[in-house]
């Protein structure tokens, strides 16, 4: 029997929570008396109401169920055998028995049997309980008056005793901090503060632990981490491109939020209209962003309207899931089948967000429209420094001073600007390509270069004529006679066209000019390093060269060390190991040949290309780097010129020919215009709601569909619910306010409930997400209610709420599961026990590193990389120039930062997280499942994290417990799960690492390659191979279903 | 149905139990890797099934109909000329070529062919899928409402345009379970080595569980040393050292289970076993050492290299052999916006011949006749030029209301064509078929009605199919 009983464990364990329970579970249904919400409301919901309930567009035979007015007209109370409805449940012939055989929903001999008890028993039709303001009852009577600790061991004890069982006994200290930490902060009591509770004989030894946790600043975190799937927070964009976003800010708010212990109707009103607050306060305005973490897209081609309707289509689900539990997406494309919501008012809630000044296409490069600005004080006082500065910078350069002289300029300069360049730069010109249109060398030589492979083309650019190499090209322009002992220079003008690597140019056996991979750059740009080789010495810049800019670059070689100058200016370089070959002599080539390297072809533009059998000094290679384009521009008629040729002409004018101070302002000014750009790079931003000072229009949408107008609605609610205050503003923030007015049957309710579900596993209603018609009646409705309205009585009060339920008998009571129990009750929906279930995720990893003192405490700030195995992102990511497509792992200490730091990317979620039921946040998620898989083994047992974190909390164990094995196997035991081992487990895990030790003993290899697995290097203090040991012996600790489980 | 109910769970359970000979390790099972039909509820099978199992080569971006198998000689004749209002007929476009002046037709450059006994037009672009002509159902007028990647990618895998809804192999897995106890039910492959324009992205809510339990979900079978991810075992852990670590772990949590009588940690024990033999059945799965020299000559030589899609379409075969339920595999690069005439010839290039020797492999094997392999992208491409259209050269646009895909094996009827489009093959003229009535037959030939393999949520019943879906009876046997 246990083994079956196993069996419906493990699987109702599996299914948590996502069982159908139209009726109530068996052996845990009060069934002497019939209850029309409880046992008959759920029956006619899911056999009837789809044909007879609220959607009038679908309602046949003009019969409806989901009233009492409809009900009654094929009901007749007191006597089934003369209802209608009865007669047509049970009528003889199948064709005409509802429901319909093609409905698929047969009712079973004990639903009929049940609605005939309830017909004869008077048919007492109800409305849903859950749209019925709460009320709050009277503590129920129970007889065993010692047990309860505060009222709702009343409501959990009179239900037990009714059933005849009895609650489960305490729970022992040790179980109890260690339920209690993880319930409060998501980390696990460490020893000390296990032995300071046992030590405490005081009569609120327990109630003065719920205190100390309630008060840590981790409360906080773990108090958001629930609400981080309610408000499907991630780090992305979600849609196809899926690139980043920054609300982190957003998430720092919550976290404080918890943390000040903000009542929760506050913590609603600020999030949902924050904005729209009288004299709304930065950090108010912030909170707002809770209805922008939906996900954003900007696939190319898609079209804006329809995915600005799907924005505001999750806006309202997602409000309506986690204030309501109200499946208000059913009424998107019809009127709900089970739910009194007509499609016209799922629409006059969406009107309440269609108002925000936002793009149906956005997040190209982070947030997207709106969002705010952050900089801390520093970063602010910078900003207006450089403001003030600027604007002073722009009265000297006023266009009135500047546009007469620079109309000037251009004319005189024309005139004596020499169009093949300075004289002395045809001093030691060996080879001049100007690149206008061919390949012919001008210096004198008339070499012709030869096209080998690609189809180069003259191509206008900013920099005048250039060639353009559209694909892999292969020029070869012949010998140039260049030495490297006797140096030379090789200058051009250069635009990337490619982000594979490319040679540029090469000599064999002389030199080679090529750039590397490119990489994104911030501002979806792209660049790639430029190298340089000779025989036996490689450099590359340290910067990188942005892609499809033109950039000017001299490359001067002499014997064995080089010099560039790009745009004029000497730059920076690495040297690197080399690899070119000091191969055979051969001619100067752009490009090279195929398959001669993996780089081996051009791609991208040339102009302008001078080989010098010299050294050129600074002044040259500038005039070089300007002259080639000025002479190209001024040569254009004025009025012929483009904008962007202006620009180029007045740019060159301010920065080098201008008269002072005019030079020297535009200089400075261009320097801080770079200051202030980076600065701004700094500043985080975080989305927010605004709202359009003129309301878009919103139209019921036939079958939700941005194309199919209907009729025009206004912002109201639906007509179930209490009414809005008349006379207030039909807008997010009237909503928000009628949502916590305390009138409102299920805000309270709602939230309790789910803050129920964080400690018991599942919540009083076990379908958190629902609380309509489909979804399952409480076990405990007065339990409910009350909770309900002290919530409410309290002024929402947050941390108080917890401390209820925490301090309650019901809650500490062992998790040990009697036999009887588990037979009647295997969900443990009436607590005769605490319920003992698998830590959530995060929970799982963040214990391992706080066990072994690897966790990163810091709170809040930008998310972080922890590893990940390779090629998760880049796998499928979208790649190229956006952000969010290549997984950089962090380092050092933000490896170690809890999980909910971890980068969510929303189509690659954090795998390890993943495995154990974290969902993709793609969506507002109210209730995680709970497997239990051979997968979470692999995580447990050849995860980085965990390996590292076992080894970390062996050598802490080594450094802590010296060096009599028990002592070691205890203090691991007791780190871990926070109790002592037995003897029987003390001896197993002694074996283990004496067997061990002396395995790692015999092969030092395999003790090594263990030990450096993770970043943070291992401790020298002890042997290898007994670090190796114990490692394992931590390992295998930390694997426990005991470690992993919340009892 | 597949209506769960614990009463009904209570019943399939101890039936099955009642069979099982490994008792609890089996109960294991359950959690992630079904066991011989014993699936949640007493559901499917519906009806007898002619597949037992699924290959889906979904090939990503939208592999141009015009220019494979929807032969359209007539084109030549209005090679350049403006697509006619009264075909568009209204049918919005993507902001790619909305904001074109003109929507010139542009006929294809390929040579097409009639193929096998069956006389089906192929394009030149497939020469070895023209050698299973006879083997395969193409169906010419397929139709989705999504005219974007993500939208029309999300639709065809979960059944919604929108985000949320399971997948199609979780649907399966959810309803089947997997037919090997050491593999996953549902099985996730995605080519690495793309010669082409590898920009379009791919999401892991394609093969997620939605609202289905996570174990539901694809697990990726990737190329590298971990294909399941965390498989291999840290260095310094030989298999040796791993079994006494297990040994020592499993005693510790039996003396738990002992004093909590919380049969999760029974089941935890179990799965600890079950990754254990993973360690030991996914490697040999992908170990590709021990293929014979004729394989390779069959798939081409980029089978070899692991991660290709051939070395994949080998390792589907593979899978299913092993009874894995339903083997997802992705291609990218199809989005031929631009440059159609080169990168799609690329793209053919670098998978026709395996796909061909798929099925014929299958074939040899006598796994084709209970394996149901797809072949198609998330749309179909545009008859009007996208850009410049030249002699040699035109690209394409995404284009929903006809597209092509085609079944094979598992029951579908070989050899032949489904459904005629108009002169431009922009319009369906008889026959279509929607991506919900292509996702219906694919439950149908698994003996699964998929009106009944439901699944409630917030309230509802979802099903792959929504409220749609009609089984593609021409398609079948």
């Amino acid at each position: 029997m246990a083994c079956l009983l196993a069996w419906i464990y493990a699987l109702a364990g599996c299914l948590l929570g996502t069982l159908a329970t139209a009726a109530p579970p068996a052996g845990v249904g009060d069934s002497k008396t019939i209850d029309f919400n409880r046992d008959i409301r759920p029956v006619l919901s899911d056999h009837c109401f789809a044909c007879h309930g609220p959607d009038e567009k679908k309602r046949f035979a003009g019969v409806r169920l989901d009233t009492k007015e409809g009900a009654l007209k094929v009901v007749t109370p007191g006597d089934a055998a003369k209802s209608r409805l009865f007669a047509r449940i049970t009528h003889a012939d199948p064709a005409r028995r509802m429901p319909p055989p093609a409905a698929g929903k047969a009712l079973s001999q004990e639903q009929i049997e049940r609605i005939k008890r309830w017909i004869d028993a008077g048919a007492e039709y109800k409305g849903h309980w859950a749209y019925e303001p709460p009320q709050r009852p009277p503590l129920p009577p129970v007889q065993n008056k010692r047990w309860p600790r505060n009222p709702i061991d009343y409501f959990v004890l009179a239900r037990l005793e009714r059933e005849g069982l009895s609650p489960s006994p305490e729970a022992d200290r040790i179980t109890l901090l260690r339920r209690l930490s993880l319930d409060l902060t998501g980390l696990p009591p460490t020893p000390a503060e296990i032995d300071a509770f046992l030590r405490d004989k005081s009569p609120d030894a327990y109630e003065k632990q719920v205190d100390r946790l309630l008060a840590s600043p981790h409360y906080g975190e773990r108090m958001a981490m629930q609400w981080l799937d309610l408000a499907r927070y991630a780090d992305t964009h979600g849609f196809h491109i899926d690139s980043h976003r920054d609300m982190w800010v957003w998430r720092d708010w919550v976290i404080r939020a918890f943390n000040q212990n903000m009542p929760f109707d506050r913590f609603t009103i600020e999030q949902l209209a924050g904005d729209l607050l009288p004299n709304a306060s930065l950090e108010q305005r912030i909170a707002s962003g809770f209805n922008r973490n939906h996900m954003i897209n900007y696939e190319g081609g898609a079209i804006p309207e329809e995915y600005h309707v799907e924005y505001v289509a999750d806006r309202v689900e997602t409000t309506s899931t986690v204030w309501m539990a109200a499946t208000m997406g059913c009424a998107r494309c019809h009127d709900h089948k089970y739910d009194p919501f007509h499609q016209a008012e799922y629409y006059k809630l969406f009107a309440f967000f269609n108002n925000v000044p936002e793009k149906g296409l956005d997040g190209r490069d982070g947030n997207a429209e709106p969002f705010l600005r952050l900089p801390d004080e520093g970063q602010k006082q910078r900003l207006e420094q450089l403001t003030a500065r600027l604007a002073a910078l722009e009265a000297t350069l006023a266009a009135n001073v500047v546009e007469p002289e620079f109309q000037k300029w251009e004319k005189e300069r024309l005139k004596t600007i020499d169009f093949g360049g300075a004289p002395q730069l045809r001093q030691g010109l060996v080879a001049h390509f100007e690149l206008d249109g061919g390949f012919t060398d001008s210096s004198g030589r008339y070499v012709h270069g030869v096209v080998l492979r690609g189809e180069p083309a003259l191509v206008q650019t900013p920099i005048g004529r250039a060639m353009e190499f559209p694909t892999q090209s292969h020029v070869r322009l012949g010998d140039m006679g260049l030495r490297l002992e006797e140096g030379f220079t090789v200058a051009a003008w250069l635009m990337q066209g490619h982000h594979e690597p490319q040679t540029v140019l090469r000599q064999g056996g002389v030199f080679e000019l090529w750039y590397d991979a490119s990489e994104p750059l911030p501002h979806l740009r792209r660049g790639a390093h430029l190298h340089m080789e000779t025989p036996g010495r490689h450099w590359r810049t340290r910067e990188r060269l942005v892609q499809r800019d033109h950039y000017h670059i001299a490359l001067q070689v002499q014997g064995g060390s080089v010099l560039l100058r790009v745009n004029g200016e000497p730059v920076p370089l690495v040297e690197l190991a080399p690899e070119m070959k000091t191969g055979v002599r051969g001619p100067l080539e752009i490009g090279q040949a195929e398959h001669a390297t993996p780089r081996h072809g051009f791609r991208g533009r040339l102009a302008d290309l001078r080989i010098y059998a010299r050294a050129l000094s600074e002044g040259e290679v500038r005039i070089l780097a300007f002259h080639h384009r000025i002479a190209h521009l001024l040569a254009i008629p004025t009025e012929k010129r483009t904008k962007e040729q202006r620009e180029t002409l007045r740019d060159y004018f301010l920065s080098h020919e201008a008269p002072e101070p005019l030079r020297a302002a535009y200089l400075e000014r261009k320097q801080l215009q770079k200051a202030k750009a980076a600065l701004e790079d700094e500043i985080p931003t975080t989305m927010v709601m605004a709202e359009l000072e003129k309301p878009r229009d919103t139209h019921i949408l036939g079958r939700g569909d941005y194309r199919n107008k209907g009729e025009k609605v206004t912002p109201d609610v639906p007509a179930v619910l209490p009414p809005l205050p008349p006379g207030e503003p039909r807008n997010r923030l009237t909503l928000a306010r009628w949502l916590v007015s305390g009138q409102h049957p299920l805000t309270a309710r709602v939230t309790v409930n789910r803050y129920w579900q964080n400690y018991f596993g599942l919540g009083l209603v076990k379908s958190s997400e629902n609380f309509g018609s489909q979804g399952d009646p409480p076990t405990h409705p007065e339990l409910l209610d009350w909770l309900a309205t002290e919530f409410v009585a309290s002024g929402w009060d947050v941390k108080a709420m917890q401390r209820l339920i925490v301090t309650s008998a019901t809650y500490r009571q062992s998790s040990k599961a009697r036999p009887e129990l588990l037979e009647r009750d295997p969900e443990n929906r009436l607590l005769a026990r605490m319920s003992r279930f698998r830590l959530p995720a995060e929970m799982v990893r963040d214990q391992a590193l706080a066990v072994s003192g690897l966790l990163n405490r810091q709170i809040g700030g930008r998310s972080v990389f922890p590893y990940q195995p390779a090629g998760i992102w880049e796998e499928i990511a979208r790649g190229e120039i956006f952000s969010a497509q290549v997984y950089k792992q962090s380092s050092g200490r933000d490896l170690y930062r809890r999980s909910m730091y971890w980068f969510w990317k929303r189509t690659a979620p954090p795998p390890s997280l993943v495995t154990f039921d974290a969902p993709d946040r793609e969506k507002c998620v109210a209730r995680r499942s709970v497997t239990n898989t051979p997968l979470q083994a692999l995580v447990l047992m050849n995860d980085p994290t965990f390996v590292e974190a076992a080894r970390v909390l062996a050598e802490r164990v080594l450094d802590e417990a010296g060096s009599d094995p028990r002592l070691r196997v205890r203090h691991a035991f007791r780190l871990v799960t926070g109790r002592n081992p037995q003897p029987r487990e003390l001896r197993l895990l002694e074996t283990l690492a004496s067997k061990q030790q002396a395995y790692y003993a015999s092969d030092s290899e395999a003790a090594a390659g263990l030990l450096q697995v993770g970043e943070s290097r291992p401790s020298s203090r002890y042997k290898p191979e007994e670090l190796a040991a114990w490692t394992n012996v931590a390992s295998v600790i930390l694997n426990l279903d005991e470690a992993v489980s919340k009892e | 149905m597949v209506h769960l109910n614990e009463q009904q769970l209570r019943i399939t359970r101890r039936h099955f139990f009642g069979r099982g000979a490994q008792g609890i390790g089996l109960a294991a099972l359950a959690s992630l890797f079904e066991a011989h039909g014993a699936s949640p509820g007493s559901g499917p099978p519906h009806h007898a099934a002619s597949a037992k199992r699924v290959i889906f080569l979904h090939q990503s971006g939208g592999p141009s109909q015009l220019d494979l198998f929807d032969y359209k000689p007539v084109l030549k004749k209005y090679q350049g000329t403006e697509l006619p209002a009264s075909v568009r007929m209204g049918q919005r476009i993507t902001g790619m070529t909305s904001g074109q002046s003109s929507l010139p037709v542009a006929a294809s450059i390929f040579r097409f062919e009639r193929r096998g006994q069956s006389g089906l037009w192929m394009s030149e672009l497939l020469p070895y899928t023209a050698k299973i002509a006879d083997d395969i159902c193409v169906i010419k007028t397929v139709h989705t409402e999504a005219i974007n990647h993500d939208p029309a990618i999300t639709f065809i895998q979960s059944g919604s345009q929108q985000p949320g809804r399971p997948s199609m192999g979780a649907w399966v897995s959810y309803g089947l379970g997997s037919e090997n106890q050491d593999l996953p039910a549902f099985v996730v492959l995605i080519s690495q080595q793309n010669s082409l324009n590898a920009d379009q992205p791919l999401f892991s809510r394609l093969w997620g569980s939605g609202f289905l339990p996570s174990q539901y979900q694809g697990v990726r079978l990737r190329s590298g040393k971990d294909p399941v991810l965390y498989l291999e075992n840290p260095p310094g852990i030989s298999k040796k050292v791993r079994r006494e670590m297990l040994d020592t772990l499993s005693a510790l949590n039996q003396i738990h289970a002992e004093s909590f009588q919380d049969p999760e940690i029974e089941t935890r024990i179990a799965q600890y076993e079950m990754a254990y033999r993973m360690q030991t059945s996914v490697p040999e799965l992908t170990d590709l050492s021990k293929e014979p020299e004729s394989t390779f000559q069959l798939y081409g030589e980029d089978a070899r290299k692991p991660g290709t899609y051939a070395a994949n379409c080998l390792l589907a075969r593979r899978l299913v052999e092993r009874g894995v339920r339903f083997v997802q595999l992705y291609h990218k690069g199809w989005d031929q916006h631009n440059d159609l005439p080169r990168d799609l010839a690329l793209q053919c290039k670098g998978t026709d011949q395996a796909t061909a020797a798929l099925v014929l492999d299958l074939k040899q094997r006598g796994l084709l006749k209970d394996t149901l392999v797809i072949w198609g992208g998330e749309f179909g491409r545009t008859v009007y030029c996208q850009g410049k259209l030249t002699e040699t050269n035109y690209g394409r646009d995404h284009h929903p209301r006809n597209f092509v895909m085609w079944l094979a094996g598992g029951g579908v009827k070989p050899g032949t064509t489904i459904g005629e489009t108009d002169d431009y093959s922009y319009n369906i003229v008889s026959d279509p078929v929607h991506v919900h009535d292509i996702q219906a037959t694919v439950l149908h030939c698994l003996g699964i009605d998929h009106t009944k393999l439901t699944y409630k949520f917030q309230g509802r019943w979802f099903r792959l199919t929504d409220v749609e879906g009609q089984v593609v009876t021409k398609a079948l046997l």
